[in-house]
């Protein structure tokens, strides 16, 4: 990992609230591996002082790309950033989505739980058989469709809270049936707290073996400053960021 | 070109920026980033004697231009660490510090004597000033007697120079500093985090289980810089500034102000590399102002 001082290539508004960042990084666009994240100065000040972790989406080398939604003045800050623009960027950080060949593998997003794993469906699916569920709030937070769709997948589900544009439901509406018709072993999700808990609950103990990448609010992105931790089964903290964010779901405590 | 030798008079450090503990892991994971040897010295993670998890989540909490934290010193415990601080110091000559925590005096001593027996460490810093472990943020630091107590069983069972990091949460830093000296402290930290309060109006609690929180960061300069100041007139040895330092000319300021080099915190957290950022501009600074040496302006406050 490296702490560089990037060109923003490009700025752009997807739909609403939603952006993607085109970033040019020789090194974190070569390094990175699905799961990844990197560290985002918003401002070039000390306000807001913390820099702000967000999942790699894509990369195409000498760039690679953030997904974002507008929640909060840190994210409206980066939204603010134009073309030519400089960044600093600590990345790449964290683990990495496990490589598998010839698996079955369901990816399950939730939200902008998807950019992690569009880095990871883009990857893997020449060498393994991906199904897809992708649910959101709306069809105004539901993106990239149609680009989902373009890669080789046996099965896509998508789903919105209030039944906008796509199916009414949540991901775990249709899981059990999508992990037996299409002979699931392996899950790899990204999402909200609570769809992970909901998760948990549907195939937690369906002995298939399930990734989950975390999302939570960072110091340092890289392992020091121990603020981001979670609690684990086995009662310890677990750091987000250098642990994870990629965990085992069993290694997770889950409220519920 | 500027001499940056910082002189804690039992010690000379090769530039005056020591990262501070807490703040800068236990120094390798930042190998990854830069050569250690680039430092003046480093300081590890306060450590108890036994492994401690830390405080129940939310641990940060970002303010304008600072940060409170509730860590509550999640570590390996000192025999842990030993491993980790062999292992760093294969990996650099770089003065490797130790921050000594402990929740009785008997564990402030335990942890001292593990650490003492290991050439791998030059210095141990003595952490009586943690506002995150105990209820209301209380630590020893907030008494006279309670510090000259500490300090005076830690220095009489070890051989190592002892610095001695205290709180801004007191009335009167001044009469503690100078109990930390007569109890044989060979330098003062100062300062460890103020104590502030983070609250959620939606929810209408306070953000941290903890209730109080310690803050840090550019947020707390002018408070810290008032105290190493304070501090710096009341003791004779050495006094390490900490507070808020992001730039060269912060350091400066806090040698201008008497200390005799300074620990940098949040910039460490925030920026991976900004400590080295600190040297150079500090270097460059002293050679733009016509500053040879550091001691030329350390305490020379023209007033």
């Amino acid at each position: 990992m490296k702490e560089e001082e990037c060109r923003v290539a490009a700025n752009t508004i997807i739909q609403g609230r939603y952006y993607l960042m085109k970033i040019e990084s020789a090194y974190i666009s070569e390094k990175s591996k699905p799961g990844n994240f990197v560290m985002v100065a918003v401002s070039g000040s000390n306000d807001p002082l913390l820099k702000r972790p967000f999942g790699i989406f894509k990369i195409d080398p000498p760039y690679f790309y953030i997904y974002y939604e507008v929640v909060g003045r840190g994210s409206k800050l980066l939204a603010s950033k134009k073309e030519e623009d400089r960044v600093m960027v600590v990345g790449p950080l964290g683990n990495v989505f496990p490589e598998y060949e010839n698996e079955n593998i369901l990816f399950v997003g939730g939200g902008r739980g998807i950019a992690p794993l569009y880095f990871a469906i883009e990857k893997y699916s020449g060498s393994n058989n991906i199904s897809l569920i992708y649910g959101a709030r709306s069809k105004e937070d539901l993106l990239f469709t149609e680009e989902l769709k373009k890669f080789p997948l046996k099965e896509t589900a998508f789903y919105t809270d209030d039944g906008s544009g796509f199916t009414k439901g949540l991901v775990t509406t249709d899981i059990k049936e999508i992990i037996n018709r299409n002979g699931i072993n392996v899950t790899f999700s990204c999402g909200p707290d609570k769809m992970f808990e909901s998760l948990n609950e549907e195939i937690g103990s369906l002995g298939i073996r399930n990734f989950v990448s975390l999302e939570a609010f960072m110091g340092c992105g890289f392992g020091i400053c121990y603020s981001c931790v979670v609690k684990g089964s086995d009662g310890k903290y677990k750091k987000v960021c250098s642990d994870g964010p990629v965990f085992r779901m069993e290694e997770i405590k889950w409220q519920t | 070109m500027a001499d940056l030798t910082a002189d804690l008079g039992f010690i000379k450090l090769k530039n005056p920026v020591i990262p501070a503990s807490g703040t800068f892991g236990y120094g390798g994971e930042f190998l990854q980033f830069f050569d250690l040897d680039l430092l003046g010295a480093f300081v590890m993670k306060g450590v108890y004697t036994d492994e401690r998890g830390g405080n129940e989540p939310p641990r940060i909490w970002e303010t304008p231009s600072g940060l409170l934290n509730s860590i509550g010193l999640a570590g390996p415990g000192a025999e842990g660490l030993t491993k980790i601080i062999k292992d760093v110091a294969s990996k650099t000559s770089t003065p490797i510090i130790v921050n000594v925590c402990g929740g009785t005096d008997e564990e402030y001593l335990e942890v001292a004597r593990i650490l003492d027996v290991m050439k791998e460490v030059a210095m141990l810093e003595l952490n009586i000033s943690c506002p995150n472990v105990r209820a209301g943020g209380s630590c020893p630091a907030q008494s006279s007697s309670d510090t000259r107590r500490v300090v005076k069983l830690v220095k009489e069972n070890t051989e190592k120079p002892l610095i001695v990091k205290l709180s801004p949460n007191v009335s009167d830093i001044s009469s503690i500093a100078r109990s930390a000296e007569e109890a044989g402290a060979d330098a003062i930290s100062v300062v460890n985090t103020f104590l502030g309060l983070a609250l959620d109006i939606e929810k209408r609690k306070p953000v941290f289980k903890n209730f109080f929180a310690g803050l840090s960061g550019p947020a707390i300069k002018p408070l810290a810089l008032k105290i190493v100041w304070e501090v710096a007139n009341a003791v004779s040895i050495p006094v390490i500034g900490i507070g808020g330092i992001m730039t060269g000319r912060d350091v400066l300021e806090f040698i201008l102000a008497g200390a005799a080099a300074v620990q940098t915190g949040t910039v460490n957290i925030v920026e991976p590399t900004g400590s080295v950022r600190i040297i150079s501009e500090t270097l460059e600074l002293m050679d733009e102002l016509k500053i040879n040496n550091l001691e030329e302006i350390r305490g020379g406050l023209k007033i």
